[in-house]
C-alpha cells in the first residue's frame, strides 16, 4: 500500500497571507481551524491545486504535486484528491449517479456505473441514484459529495466546512460516518472548520490558524491543553480533550468508568457499551486543584498529578495551570489569588478534582452505522492519473 | 444518441452546403439595375424578352444616384438604365463602362393628387400655388433630387412655378421616384409630382387624378442606358432590345417619348 | 410571397448562427472566467453593434471592402467577386451586426455557473477540456440555445445593412424584409402584406422560445 502521507508548506503575503507548514499521516484527520478569513480554505485550494501559493510546497507520499522552486505544479485533474466543498458543489445537470460516475474516469467505461451504484450504497444513498441534486436535501447532497470525493480514490480527503450547511441531529450523523470513514481509509484527512466542537469530535491533530499564520500545530489534545493559547481559549473556552476507552458500565450506581493513559474518571451513565472509544472533554473552569486528596465531598474523580506550567493572565486575574496527570494534560482554571494561596508552582504535586457532570463525553454514533469496510474496493489502491 | 445527433448534423450541413444561396454565375441570369420610375415599363420588356428569345433577365429597381454607387462599389449589375444622363455618364467617366451607351427613352412628370385630396391638379401648378398660399398643404411628395433625376426635375418645375420656397418645408422625399409615388398615392401627402409611368401603371387604376407637365418646364429627363464592361451576351441582346420598335412601344405606352 | 426571398432571409439567419456560435461560445466563456485588464473597453465593443445605426456598419462595409477600396480589390482579386453585393457579405455584416446578440446571453451563461461547480469538476479528474464538454457547456446551453433564437429572429428582421451592402440581388442578397420594400415601391401591396405577415409570425414564434427557455432556465437553478 503506497504511502499517502501529505507534506505541505505554504509561504505567501497575497492575495491572502499565508505562512503554514504541516503534514498529516494516513488515518490521521487534521483539522484546519480558524475564524473566517483566516485562509483555511485557501490552504486546501491549495492542495488540491486550485490555487498556486507564491511559494510552497505540496508533496504526497512519493508524488510532488507542486513546488515552486522547482517550478512544478500538477494542474487539479491530475492529483488525486478528493474534495468536498462547502456548498457541496454537485453538479446539477446529473442525477446522484452521474455526479459520482463523473470522478470515476480512471475506471474502464463498463465498471463505472456499477462502482458508482457500489459507492451510493455506501454512503446511504442506494435508492437515490437517479434523483437530481434540486430533489435531496442538505444531508443527502453532502452525502453525494463524499461519495464523489471516495470515487476519486484519493490520496488525501478534503472537506471544507462539511457541516456548516447541515442542522444538529444530521450533523452528528455525519460526524460519526466520517469517523468511522478514517479510519476504514488510509488517506490523510483534512477538514477545514470554525467550529470547535467539529475539531473536538473528529480531529486526530490540529492546525490553528490566525490570518493565516500557524499559531499552533500539534495533536488534539497536546494543543487543547496548552495554557498559552489565548486566542483558542477566547473561542471556546480552555478545556483538554484526550481519548478514553469505557472499562465498566456500573447500571445501578448509573456510572461507567473512562480509563484513559494516566487513571480513570467516572461519568454518569450514558448508553454506552463496554470497549467503547471515545473522546472526554474537561473545561478547565471545572477542574478544584487541592493539595491533598480530600474526604467528604461528593467528588467522584481526584486524579494526582504534578504542575507543569502556569499561564497567567495578569489583564483577566484568572490563570490557567497545566497537569500532568498519567500521560494527559489537564488545564485548571484558578484565580491568582488561589495561586499565592495555595503557593503553587512549577513542579508541584496536587490533586486535580473534577466533578462528573462536567466531564463531556464524546461518543461516535452507532445510529449511523459506519461507512461498511466493503466499499473499499481491494483490487485497485493505486490511482493512475493521466 | 450520440451517433445519431452526429448523423443529423453532418446531414444538415450537406443540406446548408448543398442549398447555399449563391448560384454559379454560368447559369445565373444577367442583372439589370433600372431607375424606379421603369417598374412597370420594364417588367413588361423582360417578359416580352423572354418569350422572344427565352432568356431571362432579373431586374433591381432603385434611385439612379444609389443604383450608380452601387455599381462603383462593385455591385455586379451588367447593365444600367438610368433616369437621366449625368449618372451613367459618371460611370463611363470611370472606365467602368463598355461605352457611352443610349438615350433610349424620355420620361416625364405629372403632378398627381390622390382621391379625397384638397389639391386640385393643373399643368401649370395653379392648384398647388393656391393650396399652398392658403396653407393647405400638410406634405406634398417629391423624389429625393440628389439621387432621383425625377427629383431634380420636379425642384426645376417647382422653381419655375415659383412655389419651390413656399412648399420646401413641406416636402417629403422619397429616395426613389417610386417611394415618391407611395407617399403621394397612399394618403400621406395631399400629392406630388411623380413619374407619368407610375400613374400608367396597371396595377394603379383610379387611385386619384393627374396632369402632365408640360416637357418645357422642366430639362428633359432623357434616360441613357449603359453596358457595364462585365456585361454578357445575354444583358448585350436585352441592351439591343430595349432599341427595338417592339420595346419603344412598350414604353410609348407608359407615358415615356421614344428618341428617333 | 417571394419564396426565394424567404429562402435567403432563413439562410441569412441560420448562416449567420453557424459563423456566429462557435466564436459567441468561446469568447462569451473567456469574458466570463477571465478578468484582464481592458476588460470593460471589450464588453463595451461588443456591445456597441446593438447601439449603432445600421446605416453606420453599411457605410464602413461599403467604404472598407467595396471595389473602390484597396482591400476590396484584393478580395475581388482572389475570391473573383467584391465582398459587398454577395450574400458572403450580407453574412459577414450580419455576424458583425449580431455579435452582441451572440456573446452576451452566453457570457451570462456561462457565469451563472458556480466556481464551485467548475473547481469540483478539476477536483473529479476531469481535464480543462472535458470540463467544458461536459459540465460547462450543458450548464449554459440554455443560453446557448437563447443566444441563437436571438440572433436568428434578429437576423430575420436586418434591413438597414441588407440595403446598403446587399443591392437587392434577387435570390442572393434580396431578404423577405427587403422584397417587402420592394414590392411596397412597386405597388404590390397584397405580396408585400403576405410577407409582413409572415415575418411577424416568425418574430412571435422566436419571442416564444426564448421565453419558455428562459423558464427551464429558471427552473433548472432552484
Amino acid at each position: 500500500m503506497p504511502d499517502h502521507r501529505l507534506a505541505v508548506s505554504l509561504h505567501q503575503d497575497d492575495p491572502i497571507p499565508l505562512d503554514v507548514e504541516f503534514s498529516c499521516d494516513p488515518g490521521h484527520v487534521l483539522a484546519i481551524f480558524g475564524p473566517s478569513g483566516s485562509g483555511k480554505t485557501t490552504i486546501l485550494r491549495a492542495i488540491a491545486g486550485l490555487a498556486r501559493p507564491a511559494h510552497g510546497r505540496v508533496q504526497s507520499g512519493g508524488d510532488t504535486w507542486t513546488d515552486t522552486d522547482a517550478g512544478v505544479f500538477w494542474p487539479p485533474h491530475r492529483r488525486a484528491v478528493g474534495f468536498v466543498f462547502q456548498e457541496y458543489a454537485l453538479f446539477p445537470h446529473l442525477t446522484a449517479l452521474g455526479n459520482v460516475m463523473t470522478a470515476l474516469g480512471h475506471r474502464r467505461r463498463p465498471e463505472r456505473r456499477a462502482r458508482a451504484a457500489e459507492l451510493l450504497n455506501a454512503v446511504h444513498l442506494g435508492g437515490h441514484d437517479s434523483k437530481r441534486p434540486r430533489e435531496l436535501s442538505g444531508g443527502e447532497r453532502q452525502r453525494v459529495a463524499l461519495a464523489r470525493a471516495l470515487a476519486r480514490e484519493p490520496a488525501v480527503l478534503l472537506l471544507d466546512e462539511p457541516f456548516a450547511a447541515v442542522d444538529r441531529a444530521v450533523r452528528r450523523r455525519l460526524q460519526g460516518e466520517i469517523d468511522s470513514l478514517r479510519r476504514m481509509l488510509r488517506v490523510p484527512l483534512i477538514l477545514v472548520t470554525h467550529d470547535f466542537d467539529d475539531v473536538v469530535r473528529l480531529a486526530t491533530h490540529v492546525l490553528m490558524l490566525d490570518h493565516g499564520r500557524s499559531v499552533g500545530y500539534g495533536s488534539l489534545s497536546t494543543l487543547t491543553s496548552r495554557p498559552d493559547l489565548s486566542w483558542l481559549h477566547e473561542a471556546v473556552g480552555p478545556g483538554s480533550v484526550f481519548e478514553a476507552t469505557v472499562s465498566r458500565v456500573d447500571i445501578d450506581r448509573g456510572l461507567v468508568t473512562l480509563a484513559f493513559d494516566g487513571g480513570t474518571l467516572l461519568a454518569p451513565a450514558r448508553q454506552l457499551a463496554a470497549t467503547t472509544t471515545v473522546r472526554v472533554r474537561i473545561p478547565a473552569r471545572e477542574v478544584i486543584l487541592a493539595t491533598s486528596a480530600p474526604t467528604g465531598l461528593s467528588l467522584h474523580n481526584v486524579l494526582p498529578g504534578i504542575v507543569s506550567a502556569i499561564h497567567d493572565d495578569t489583564t483577566l486575574d484568572k490563570a490557567i495551570i497545566q497537569m500532568t496527570v498519567g500521560r494527559i494534560l489537564l488545564l485548571a482554571e484558578v484565580t491568582r489569588d488561589a495561586i499565592s494561596k495555595l503557593d503553587i508552582k512549577v513542579g508541584d504535586h496536587l490533586h486535580a478534582l473534577v466533578k462528573s457532570v462536567s466531564i463531556e463525553v464524546f461518543v461516535p454514533d452507532t445510529n449511523a452505522s459506519s461507512v461498511g469496510p466493503h466499499f473499499l474496493d481491494h483490487t485497485s489502491h493505486t490511482v493512475r492519473i493521466t | 444518441m450520440k451517433a445519431r445527433r452526429t448523423c443529423v448534423l453532418l446531414f444538415l450541413g450537406t443540406v446548408f452546403c448543398v442549398a447555399w444561396p449563391a448560384p454559379s454565375p454560368a447559369q445565373k441570369p444577367p442583372t439589370i439595375a433600372a431607375a424606379a420610375n421603369l417598374n412597370f415599363a420594364l417588367n413588361e420588356m423582360a417578359d416580352a424578352f423572354a418569350r422572344a428569345r427565352g432568356t431571362r433577365v432579373e431586374l433591381v429597381f432603385g434611385a439612379s444616384g444609389t443604383l450608380t454607387r452601387q455599381i462603383r462599389d462593385g455591385a455586379p449589375f451588367e447593365l444600367f438604365l438610368a433616369a437621366d444622363e449625368e449618372f451613367p455618364n459618371q460611370l463611363t467617366a470611370a472606365g467602368l463602362t463598355r461605352d457611352a451607351g443610349a438615350v433610349y427613352a424620355v420620361g416625364r412628370l405629372v403632378v398627381f393628387a390622390p382621391r379625397g385630396s384638397p389639391l386640385t391638379v393643373d399643368e401649370r401648378l395653379e392648384g398647388l400655388a393656391r393650396l399652398a398660399k392658403a396653407g393647405g398643404v400638410s406634405r406634398f411628395a417629391i423624389a429625393n433630387p440628389e439621387v432621383a433625376p425625377y427629383g431634380k426635375a420636379a425642384e426645376a418645375v417647382l422653381r419655375k412655378r415659383g412655389i419651390w420656397d413656399t412648399i420646401r418645408p413641406r416636402l417629403v422625399l422619397g429616395d426613389t421616384i417610386a417611394q415618391a409615388g407611395q407617399f403621394a398615392t397612399t394618403g400621406n401627402a395631399v400629392g406630388g409630382l411623380i413619374a407619368y409611368s407610375l400613374v400608367l401603371a396597371p396595377d394603379f387604376g383610379d387611385r386619384g387624378t393627374y396632369a402632365v407637365i408640360p416637357d418645357a418646364d422642366y430639362p428633359p429627363l432623357r434616360q441613357r442606358m449603359v453596358l457595364l464592361k462585365r456585361a454578357s451576351p445575354t444583358a448585350t441582346r436585352f441592351y439591343e432590345y430595349v432599341l427595338s420598335d417592339a420595346a419603344r412601344a412598350i414604353f410609348r405606352k407608359h407615358g415615356y417619348a421614344v428618341p428617333q | 410571397m417571394d419564396w426565394s426571398a424567404l429562402r435567403v432571409s432563413l439562410w441569412l439567419g441560420a448562416g449567420t448562427i453557424i459563423v456566429l456560435l462557435p466564436f459567441g461560445i468561446w469568447f462569451g466563456r473567456v469574458l466570463a472566467h477571465r478578468h484582464f485588464r481592458g476588460k470593460l473597453l471589450v464588453e463595451t465593443l461588443v456591445t456597441v453593434p446593438l447601439v449603432l445605426p445600421p446605416t453606420v456598419l453599411g457605410f464602413y462595409l461599403l467604404v472598407t471592402f467595396g471595389a473602390r477600396s484597396p482591400l476590396g480589390q484584393a478580395f475581388q482579386a482572389v475570391v473573383g467577386q467584391p465582398l459587398p453585393f454577395s450574400f458572403e457579405g450580407l453574412l459577414f455584416a450580419s455576424a458583425i451586426a449580431n455579435i452582441p446578440f451572440v456573446v452576451q446571453p452566453i457570457q451570462r451563461g456561462f457565469e451563472a455557473i458556480p466556481p464551485d461547480v467548475r473547481d469540483a469538476a478539476a477536483c473529479c479528474g476531469l481535464s480543462p477540456w472535458q470540463r467544458f464538454l461536459r459540465i460547462e457547456l450543458p450548464l449554459a446551453w440554455p443560453s446557448v440555445l437563447t443566444a441563437a433564437i436571438l440572433t436568428f429572429a434578429h437576423t430575420l428582421g436586418e434591413f438597414g445593412v441588407v440595403l446598403m451592402v446587399g443591392g437587392n440581388l434577387p435570390g442572393e442578397t434580396r431578404t423577405l424584409s427587403v422584397a417587402i420594400y420592394d414590392r411596397m415601391q412597386a405597388f404590390d401591396d397584397r405580396s408585400a402584406g403576405i410577407m409582413a405577415a409572415t415575418l411577424l409570425v416568425v418574430a412571435t414564434v422566436t419571442l416564444m422560445a426564448t421565453t419558455m427557455l428562459s423558464r427551464q432556465v429558471g427552473s433548472r437553478r432552484a
